[in-house]
């Protein structure tokens, strides 16, 4: 099976160049992982990128697939075009090879505040919520901040630095459509703007690439349509 | 102007986009409905107080509609802060004269009916 791999190590490369594999003894049901994994241990130990836990669970081995955001270790090998060409997320700086640097994706995750604001004292036991206020953060609460859906959006790539992109949008529903939460008005009012929510030009990039299948457009909308409630 | 906001030219954009549309549709209705095509009936139609008010209208919504699409663009796509306000300035320049221009013809219908 042929691959072909987006090298660069800053400290010997001038630029950046793609480099062809080929794996003879690729088992059925592997995972591209695996056949990363394959290569790293037989073919080339000089071959980077980030994994943990091997299971769509961590988010650490997203990268551009064919073209295609996605995870690694749950993407499986058996139904990719060859050569199967494997770039780092597009839009972040890339540290070596396939390791990009994070940092511009969590800072627009933390400005969004992603924790409960509690003004209230603290209830003695927790804070209860009815079985249909729970249900209000299915669909949110599951984001594993791989970066898969911000790199593939073209207006995070423009403005990443003002747009907050579709990961961390999806973390400000999350906590808009909390029950608990008690910060609802200063959340949407911090959204508004030209940048931050409204680069968002329903795109879907987001839902398509999603390895957990969630839907950040969706969750963009609902944002808008507090929005407008709240301002008419 | 709506360099500024998210919420209010997003939602302008979207009720605009709405009566575009419906004048759109009014507008193939009566040209397919019209008995005669020329340039008298047409200023007959376009004069009748109702129509001008209704094109006077299209007119608006579609220049607030192309300035918020246009200003979408050069948020996106325009970085420099001198390149971005000239593009801001040409736009708005063209905008607001074709939307005199327009007026303009539309105001001379008062005397004309």
């Amino acid at each position: 099976m042929k691959f072909r791999i987006y090298r660069y190590n800053p400290d010997v490369d001038q630029k950046p160049y793609m480099q062809d594999y080929e794996l003879n003894d690729v088992e059925s049901g592997m995972m591209l992982l695996g056949a990363l994994l394959k290569i790293k241990d037989t073919i080339d130990e000089t071959l980077s990128f980030r994994r943990s836990c091997g299971e769509g669970v961590c988010g650490s081995d997203s990268m551009n697939i064919n073209g295609i955001n996605g995870l690694a270790c749950i993407t499986a090998v058996a139904g990719l075009k060859q050569p199967v060409e494997i770039r780092p997320l597009p839009g972040l700086p890339v540290i070596r090879d396939l390791i990009v640097d994070m940092e511009q994706f969590y800072q627009n995750y933390r400005d969004v505040k992603p924790y409960l604001v509690v003004d209230d004292p603290m209830p003695e036991a927790e804070l209860a919520q009815t079985p249909e206020q729970r249900d209000k953060l299915d669909g949110l609460y599951e984001c594993i901040l791989c970066a898969c859906c911000s790199t593939q959006c073209p207006s995070f790539w423009w403005n990443p630095d003002k747009y907050l992109g579709p990961a961390a949008l999806l973390q400000a529903s999350r906590f808009i459509e909390d029950s608990r939460d008690q910060a609802t008005e200063e959340r949407l009012a911090a959204l508004e703007g030209p940048f931050k929510l409204f680069r968002c030009h329903t795109i879907m990039n987001c839902v398509q690439v999603c390895p957990k299948g969630l839907n950040p457009t969706l969750a963009i909308n609902n944002i808008k349509k507090k929005m407008v409630k709240r301002s008419l | 102007m709506y360099v500024l906001h998210g919420l209010r030219p997003w939602l302008i954009q979207r009720i605009s986009a709405v009566y575009i549309l419906i004048y759109v549709v009014y507008l193939a209705f009566s040209i397919a409905s019209a008995s005669n095509i020329d340039f008298q009936s047409w200023r007959v139609w376009l004069f009748h107080p109702f129509n001008t008010i209704a094109a006077g209208l299209f007119v608006l919504a579609l220049l607030m509609h192309a300035w918020i699409g246009i200003r979408d663009i050069i948020l996106d796509y325009v970085h420099n802060t001198l390149a971005r306000m000239t593009a801001f300035t040409l736009v708005i320049i063209v905008l607001a004269g074709s939307g005199l221009w327009c007026a303009k013809i539309l105001l001379l219908s008062v005397r004309a009916y």
